[in-house]
């Protein structure tokens, strides 16, 4: 017979309330309009520049008009949720909520931030490429499948992190 | 946790791909089950009861029954309120063992966990649509306060909350390596015993 038991350590209930805080807080600043519109909207724009960049390396005759990626065959919109501040927002609270130094948070953040964003390159750019050449696969592309593999990156990378700043201790539940 | 190794993550791919392929083919009646229990979560605080909300197989359509029967019902489409059980998949396919009767159950309680978030979801996002998008019946019915709490409460889950909370499902309910050597440690007393 099984029994079901959840025996978090105190630690790990502490880092649930803080994730859940921090990402809470940092959702709103960034939904704040001032942040979206000065600091969210820019850095999409520059995603988009070098989507639109490496699109033209491969031989996409794209034009890059804003968060907007387009042309002939097909176009992409660059919103929140596709720039991959998602992503840096969980990372951001997980690492943040996670005891360790702070030279160890902003190693990890920095080390943690190219890779969500080398990967959501990889995301637009594919994306770009699957609605204009197999536009039937787009939705599941867009919705279920790119969305989970950059989270998934975020975290993978936050296991690895936290079990290398803390191998003994909250990262293995012991 | 162990480190991220080339087999854990192998058993993160293969979770996740088969994650997509089950939450493909399911999400027609999973739709069902959600929209049944977001209706009846709304009805409950309605009076009088109005909402109906009906999956048609690729989205939820929304009606109300003191709506003009003449207008437009909008759509919702559930798959993107419900594809963090893909990432909830993939994240307890990297736990050791994942085919364990421990693993197994855990993950199973943890997807009846996000069921109930994805009926608030559901529940939130028709909100969102009866305060913002319909025009003047929703500056008619709902104030300021309203059109914010719900309008942040749906864009919330959307852009963080779902993942965060696949997330924290896992985190909460994960096997620990404490655990299995309890475990070990039990079925080797009752060895001992017999």
């Amino acid at each position: 017979m099984y029994t079901v038991a959840f025996p978090m350590k105190h630690d790990q209930k502490v880092f649930l309330i803080k994730f859940f805080a921090a990402l809470i807080a940092m959702y709103l600043l960034v939904a704040w309009n001032p942040v979206n519109d000065h600091v969210i909207v820019p850095a999409t724009r520059g995603i988009a520049v070098a989507a639109g960049a490496l699109l033209h390396a491969i031989g996409q005759n794209v034009i890059v008009s804003g968060t907007t990626i387009a042309s002939s065959r097909f176009a992409v919109n660059i919103n929140n949720g596709c720039n991959g501040i998602e992503a840096m927002l969980i990372l951001l609270a997980a690492i943040g909520s996670f005891p360790a130094t702070w030279r160890a948070r902003l190693i990890g953040l920095g080390i943690g931030a190219v890779i969500v964003q080398f990967i959501n390159e990889i995301r637009i750019i594919s994306l770009y490429l699957i609605g204009a050449y197999r536009p039937s696969l787009f939705q599941i592309f867009h919705t279920a499948v790119w969305q989970v593999v950059v989270i998934l990156a975020a975290i993978i990378f936050f296991l690895q992190w936290s079990a290398r700043v803390a191998p003994n201790r909250l990262a293995n539940g012991s | 946790m162990p480190r991220i190794d080339w087999q854990t993550a192998l058993k993160g791919l293969a979770g996740f791909v088969v994650a997509v392929v089950i939450w493909v083919a399911a999400s027609p009646l999973y739709d069902r089950a959600v929209a049944a229990g977001a209706e009846a979560l709304l009805r409950a605080f309605e009076s009088p009861k109005v909402t109906h909300l009906t999956a048609t197989g690729e989205d939820v359509k929304v009606d109300r029954s003191d709506f003009d029967p003449r207008s437009p019902r909008p759509g919702l489409p559930v798959i993107d309120l419900t594809f963090n059980w893909v990432l909830l998949a993939a994240l307890f396919a990297i736990n050791p063992k994942p085919f364990s009767d421990r693993n197994m159950l855990r993950f199973v309680i943890a997807s009846l966990l996000m069921y109930v978030t994805h009926i608030l979801a559901l529940a939130t996002e028709v909100m969102s649509i009866y305060v913002l998008r319909l025009g003047a019946w929703s500056r008619v019915h709902y104030g300021a306060f309203a059109r914010n709490f719900w309008g942040t409460a749906n864009h919330s889950y959307r852009f963080v909350l779902m993942f965060a909370i696949a997330f924290g499902l896992w985190w909460a309910l994960r096997p620990t390596p404490v655990e299995a050597s309890r475990s070990k440690q039990k079925a080797s007393r009752r060895r001992a015993r017999s």
